[in-house]
């Protein structure tokens, strides 16, 4: 198993960077340029305060597409590690929260019959599990990342010459 | 493993100092720049209320036996009960069809119309229902609620029912006296917006907009609000 990562760290190292980078660089990009979207979308959570809340709706995007240059150019790949980590798992608590909290955060009104939909409360509980599942996945990437932060085509290289890893 | 992460414990630290820098220049400057972009966003909307005239004062009561509802010319032959929460969509679909026959309804004096403000979306809701119980005050809760459902914004919570904004929505329709506007930012209306909220069980409502004609639940057949069907229902009472 160690002789296999060994050999296969370069890549891997690479495909983490590529992955985690590009999911982080296309959810900020599609939030950064609606703030009034990302900002409700945070309150929806409850979790904090409305004006706290708006705020890191406004920021989050920003941070994550910085987050998102650094990983795919290949610089601070370590510390850019840890944010993203420290980012997803932000999201698997707070997706576990109002999962727990019993809220279906996409629906926001009660609709027009009144009602909550109880298929539909189904259905959101099952995209609540994938977006976990996602997140934890992303998260262990970021921790692989931590660990083995140089690999192929990265602008940041190794203090140390190759023989020695 | 714990070799190459050795090798970077002593990197260069200018350079992290440099990225991190950088990261938090651009988290700055996003946010400055999404702060921007909404308040010019806000401001565009209230151009919906350019020219907007100030109706006619319609006096309006608390009444502790409707769930403490705004009541509008109590004592005609139908009463009509509105539970809506000012930041819900479907409210406003509710009131681009309907909400003209209703203000007619009361400054004609033919219809009773109890506004239950409900606040479940947020706080931005319990804001605005605070802001409309003051304009009630000032005799232009018609007005008033007009206008927060013509520039009602999309999405709930993102930050546009703030007290600034609301201040800005009165100041557009006219309805600008000391007395309105201390009330709002003061939030004097908040045990009463508690109240509406808290009577919801009673009346077994669990969501908006809901009606009541005379005390029965207004069932409607068609798929939008068809101020045709509405109205033969008032009239049926």
């Amino acid at each position: 198993m160690k002789a296999l990562n060994l050999k296969y760290q370069g890549i891997l190292t690479l495909i983490s960077r590529l992955v985690v980078g590009a999911v982080l660089l296309i959810a900020g990009g599609l939030k950064a340029f609606v703030p009034a979207e990302a900002a409700s979308a945070v309150s929806a959570y409850k979790i904090l305060p409305t004006q706290i809340a708006h705020i890191v709706g406004y920021a989050l995007p920003w941070l994550e597409i910085a987050i998102a240059l650094l990983l795919i150019i290949g610089i601070s790949i370590r510390m850019a590690a840890i944010v993203a980590g420290g980012i997803m798992i932000l999201f698997i608590g707070a997706i576990a929260s109002v999962w727990v909290r019993g809220l279906l955060i996409d629906c926001g009104c009660f609709g027009g019959g009144g009602v909550i939909d109880l298929s539909k409360a189904a259905a959101v509980h099952r995209t609540y599990a994938l977006e976990i599942a996602r997140d934890c996945g992303l998260a262990l990437m970021s921790l692989y990342l931590y660990f083995f932060p140089y690999g192929l085509l990265s602008v940041e290289k190794s203090a140390l010459p190759n023989e020695e890893i | 493993m714990s070799k190459q992460a050795k090798a970077t414990t002593g990197g260069d630290h200018f350079t992290r100092w440099l990225v991190i820098g950088m990261v938090a220049l651009v988290v700055v400057t996003g946010v400055i720049f999404s702060i921007m972009s909404s308040s010019t966003k806000a401001n565009e909307s209230f151009a919906a209320l350019k020219g907007y005239k100030l109706g006619d004062s319609v006096a309006a009561s608390v009444n502790p036996a409707a769930g403490f509802g705004l009541t509008l010319n109590p004592g005609a032959p139908v009463t009509i009960d509105l539970w809506e929460d000012p930041q819900c969509p479907v409210c406003r679909t509710f009131e681009t069809s309907i909400g003209a026959y209703i203000d007619t309804m009361v400054r004609t004096k033919k219809a009773t119309v109890v506004y239950h403000l409900l606040s479940f979306l947020g706080p931005e809701s319990v804001r605005a229902a605070n802001a409309l119980m003051c304009s009630a005050d000032e005799g232009h809760y018609l007005d008033f609620h007009q206008a927060v459902y013509i520039v009602q914004p999309a999405l709930e919570n993102s930050g546009f029912f703030s007290n600034d904004n609301l201040v800005k929505i009165g100041d557009h329709i006219g309805l600008k006296s000391k007395t309105f506007t201390d009330c709002l930012t003061k939030g004097s209306k908040l045990e009463l917006v508690k109240a509406h909220a808290d009577s919801m069980p009673t009346y077994k409502v669990s969501g908006t907009p809901t009606v009541f004609i005379n005390g029965k639940l207004w069932e409607r057949t068609s798929n939008g609000f068809d101020l045709n069907e509405f109205r033969l229902a008032v009239e049926a009472g």
